[in-house]
């Protein structure tokens, strides 16, 4: 092995601390090897998370990692964490939460032993999992039984349905059935100080799963979107929704790839969408007319699912890198467009009448239909959305270099004006840092067009080069400064947390300028020794004093700018 | 190297962790590496992919924690003092390659090449591989076969059997045996089967006897890379220097090594006789109409893809147009199946170094094989033979185990 650079040391846990944890779960899944804790660092999609390792942040390793098998071993654990005051980070892909660390060692709960469907209601339509079930678990059993869970994520369907929970959780088929966090009735959660709360209608157990709210305040509102500063979800009960696919995805005609193959684009060559579903794409000639014809087909009723892609399709349908590139280069896929879902799920002739009437819209606002006659190579490459549209990420590629810094603000369709026009205006500002990150200026933003339209969410992003660490500060930098802007634009809060510090969350005023302080004074209900999810969402007023002078001062600089007061 | 540089071409048997650099820091973490196929996945039972991650349920056992593991190095953030239980990591691994397909329809990364070559730089650091592994190294040295078998033993299964030698004379097709197949006498069958289906479809067949020698795949999986050069190396004089136009062999390690591995290597000659897989064979001669099938016998069976075979190098329909051919057998399929198919375990080393592993990853796809109501599991590799074969007589299970030739061989008309 050639000469070695600086080692990063990890910390450790006090013996105590380490020796009760394994009493509660076995010597077989509590670990603190230095590998092992690595592997449990450097998380994606967040440029903060790379930097760090570039710079070699000892603070982003953990000190242990522990695997419960169950709510009662997770509250065992949450209690031994209070107890000896270990900050505990709970963890399921690691693709988002980025810096699991504190300047004390901190503890891992990884929950993958936890990944049972624990039942499912066919009668009443729900499902009830632990916290390490994903999207494609859920969709195959519950597909079987004439079913499915409503949606699929606005990321892998490896996504964890409680992770999801934590982040408030978007669907790309929000049009019909709503958000995802509209879409559970119960949730069990263990405390950051070790009691057990359940929330939703089963907090009365012969209740039964039939709404969220439960009887008295909405304590899952609270818990929603918590980046699991609030609580670690054990359980969680999703509605179910009536089905009329297949049970399964057929087989693609080219068959399966392998290794040596795997490029080939007959590979990406799935079949029309599953039985009972369609899946109609437009183009129009400019963003307006692309906003335009998305609102009247989000108002109309027709549909499950409405969104517009721009750059992500030519990640999502190239086979190589190059080709990305060479297709964002080329404008390849339609500047302006739209795709509609559209399902049979009430009458054999409810497809053809939707249509119908989508037809109408685009006749009237003016826009053409990809179809065989139309740009049949380009309505061709798109096939990979056939599937992708019921089940994220199974259909398509993701030929990026690194995904580290998203804008993703939400609001009324118009709002993608103003998103593309501030993207661009910081892309010219500040270059770009790949070409792909053009996409949402030169063309639409990714739409995403939720609750029957009444509000959207945009997406641009940043493609830095993960060697580089001046490539992901400058991606780190265009995160902050997209908050600003959304601030400054009313542009709506970010749905996501890609920018995780807390003080930015409270940046929006329909949020309230001082909503920060009252999460500081919950935290403190909820997690009286300050041991969960440090780092995350709500600071304590310590962690906040120890933030470095110069970002305290660039928020406080951003929230004078939105007549804010300044953050205490 | 950033991303966007322009790399210098290299094979994969010159490649070390920096070519990987950008590959290993764009890790995603997406977590397919350890899950199957999104639009493949049938039941929240058979989800998962990876036989490693499945058993242990930690980040360093997939292929992502390998890319973590590998950045670490990489990067000096640690070394084999700090992490010295690395090299279990990396060795529990089959090198079934479910990893690198995922994520190479998905991020264009390669986990199984990177953890291959971490294999590669602890032999040559001297950490690696496992104990278990160094008497294997050892006996392909010095018999040219992983068994310490003497090499006058090569060809005893052979006996009776009328195939030439092409030491002394020409034949068209040459049956590359295969150390597993040719020294474990519980196998002779399957090299006997084989060589009596081609004999009987009018085939010129002949074999290197005891002049065979390891096609190295044993050790290129386990990161040996300087004997598998040394093997490969004189592999291609001496399959060359027969003249045959075709090779078929049994092994799916073998085939992979003469069909894909030995072009990796830089600066050795090319393998000039092409490379045919039995089952690819056995399709091809069906199709031409040399071998025919009588009815008789009726059985429900699966089939088991061989990563080396099926995901590794693509024949997943050739084994399955033989079954089909077969009158009386019905071919059931698991939930598992091709580029998405559970390994059994045996591979890359794992059953060498970890057998409780190897024999529960077999375990489960026992299970697997059991629920589709086959009363056989037919497949086509040693290696899956033995550990699936193991698991079968530890659970006293009525299921057999059968080579895609046992099928075959009886039905065949003659």
């Amino acid at each position: 092995m050639t000469a070695k650079k600086n080692k990063v040391i990890q910390k450790k846990l006090s013996r105590e601390a380490f020796n009760a944890l394994k009493n509660v779960v076995g010597e077989n899944w509590i670990y603190e090897e230095r590998s092992v804790v690595e592997t449990y660092s450097k998380l994606s999609i967040e440029g903060g998370s790379f930097v760090k390792k570039h710079e070699k942040d000892p603070h982003v390793l953990p000190a242990c990692v522990v695997l419960p098998a169950s709510t009662n071993e997770t509250q065992a654990i949450v209690k031994i964490c209070n107890r000896y005051q270990v900050p505990f980070i709970p963890f399921t892909n690691g693709q988002v939460f980025c810096n699991p660390t504190n300047q004390q060692p901190t503890l891992i709960i990884h929950f993958s032993r936890m990944n049972n469907i624990i039942r499912i209601d066919t009668q009443n339509m729900s499902a009830t999992l632990e916290p390490y079930v994903d999207y494609a678990q859920l969709q195959s059993e519950a597909m079987k039984r004439g079913l499915w869970n409503g949606g699929t994520p606005l990321a892998t369907t490896l996504c964890k349905l409680s992770s999801q929970f934590a982040f408030a959780g978007l669907w790309q088929t929000d049009l019909k059935y709503g958000l995802f966090s509209r879409n559970i009735t119960s949730v069990k959660m263990v405390l950051p100080d070790g009691e057990i709360l359940t929330t939703g209608s089963r907090c009365m157990p012969k209740a039964g799963d039939f709404w969220e709210y439960g009887p008295g305040p909405d304590l899952m509102g609270l818990q929603r979107a918590g980046v699991g500063t609030n609580g670690i979800v054990t359980e969680i009960t999703v509605k179910l929704h009536a089905w009329v696919g297949e049970e399964s995805f057929p087989e693609i005609p080219a068959g399966r790839p392998s290794l040596a193959h795997v490029h080939d684009a007959k590979y990406d060559n799935p079949p029309a969408p599953l039985k009972n579903h369609k899946l109609l794409w437009m183009e129009f000639e400019d963003l307006d007319t692309q906003l335009k014809a998305m609102r009247q087909i989000a108002h109309s009723g027709i549909a499950i699912g409405l969104n517009a892609t721009g750059v992500y399709s030519a990640f999502y349908c190239s086979q190589t890198q190059e080709m990305t590139v060479n297709r964002c280069k080329e404008h390849f896929f339609p500047d302006w467009n739209c795709y509609v879902i559209l399902v049979n799920s009430t009458s054999d002739k409810q497809i053809e009448y939707e249509e119908g009437i989508l037809r109408e819209i685009i006749a009237e606002v003016g826009g053409t239909f990809l179809s065989e006659t139309h740009k049949p190579e380009v309505l061709e490459a798109l096939k990979p959305w056939n599937y992708d549209c019921i089940r994220h990420s199974t259909g398509y590629r993701m030929n990026r270099k690194c995904y580290a810094n998203a804008w993703l603000p939400a609001g009324p369709l118009e709002n993608a004006k103003t998103t593309s026009r501030e993207w661009k205006k910081a892309l010219d500002t500040f270059g770009e840092l790949d070409i792909t990150d053009r996409g949402g200026a030169d063309d639409t933003p990714f739409i995403y067009a939720l609750q029957r339209g009444h509000f959207c969410l945009f997406e641009t992003d940043n493609y830095p080069d993960p060697v580089l660490p001046e490539e992901l500060k400058k991606a780190q930098a265009y995160g902050i400064y997209g908050a600003a802007v959304f601030a400054k634009n009313n542009l709506g809060p970010q749905l996501m947390a890609f920018v995780n510090v807390e003080p930015f969350t409270t940046m929006f005023p329909e949020t309230g300028p001082n909503a920060n302080l009252f999460m500081r004074k919950i935290r403190k209900v909820f997690d009286p020794n300050s041991v969960a999810s440090p780092g995350r969402q709500v600071f304590t007023e310590e962690e906040w004093q120890q933030f470095p002078g110069e970002v305290k001062a660039a928020v406080n600089k951003m929230r004078q700018m939105n007549d804010m007061p300044e953050v205490q | 190297m950033t991303y966007y540089e322009k790399k210098p071409v290299k094979k994969f048997y010159e490649k070390e962790l920096e070519d990987y650099r950008d590959s290993i820091w764009g890790c995603a973490r997406c977590n397919w590496c350890q899950n199957q196929w999104g639009w493949n996945v049938k039941s929240a039972e058979y989800s998962e992919i990876c036989p490693a991650f499945h058993e242990f349920r930690i980040f360093p056992y997939s292929g992502m924690g390998k890319m973590h593991i590998a950045r670490a190095l990489l990067e000096g953030d640690f070394d084999y003092e700090d992490a010295p239980e690395i090299v279990k990591f990396i060795y529990t691994c089959t090198t079934c390659g479910a990893c690198e397909m995922n994520c190479q329809r998905m991020q264009d990364k390669e986990p199984l090449q990177v953890n291959e070559t971490l294999r590669a730089q602890l032999v040559r650091d001297g950490v690696g591989p496992m104990p278990e592994h160094k008497g294997l190294i050892k006996s392909v040295k010095n018999y040219d076969n992983p068994w310490m078998q003497p090499r006058t033993q090569r060809d005893r299964w052979a006996k009776k059997l009328e195939i030439k030698d092409v030491n002394k004379e020409k034949a068209e097709t040459l049956f590359f045996v295969g150390c597993t197949v040719a020294f474990d006498n519980t196998q002779w069958h399957v090299a006997q089967n084989t060589a009596r289906i081609m004999l009987d479809a009018g085939t010129d067949l002949g074999m290197l006897g005891k002049k065979e020698i390891c096609c190295g795949s044993p050790v290129a999986r386990i990161g040996d890379r300087e004997t598998f050069i040394a093997l490969a190396t004189r592999n291609i004089e001496l399959l060359n220097s027969t003249g045959a136009k075709e090779i078929v062999t049994f092994c799916p390690g073998c085939y992979r090594s003469l069909n894909y591995d030995y072009k990796e290597i830089p600066g050795v000659p090319e393998l000039k006789p092409k490379i045919y897989h039995t089952s690819e064979y056995y399709d091809r001669l069906i199709k031409e109409g040399k071998i025919k099938f009588k009815n008789g016998q009726k059985k429900c069976v699966t089939w088991h893809d061989p990563c080396h075979l099926g995901r590794h190098c693509g024949i997943y329909e050739e084994p399955r147009n033989v079954i089909k051919a077969i009158p009386g057998i019905d071919l059931v399929e698991m939930e598992r199946i091709k580029d998405q198919a559970w390994c059994c375990g045996g591979g890359g080393g794992a059953r060498t170094a970890f057998m409780d592993f190897a024999q529960k990853t077999a375990v489960k796809r026992i299970g697997e094989a059991k629920k589709t109501g086959a009363e056989a599991i037919v497949t086509s590799c040693p290696f899956c033979e033995q550990n699936i074969g193991d698991a079968m007589s530890s659970l006293d299970e009525e299921m057999e185990v059968l080579d895609l030739t046992d099928l075959m061989i009886n039905a065949i008309e003659k």
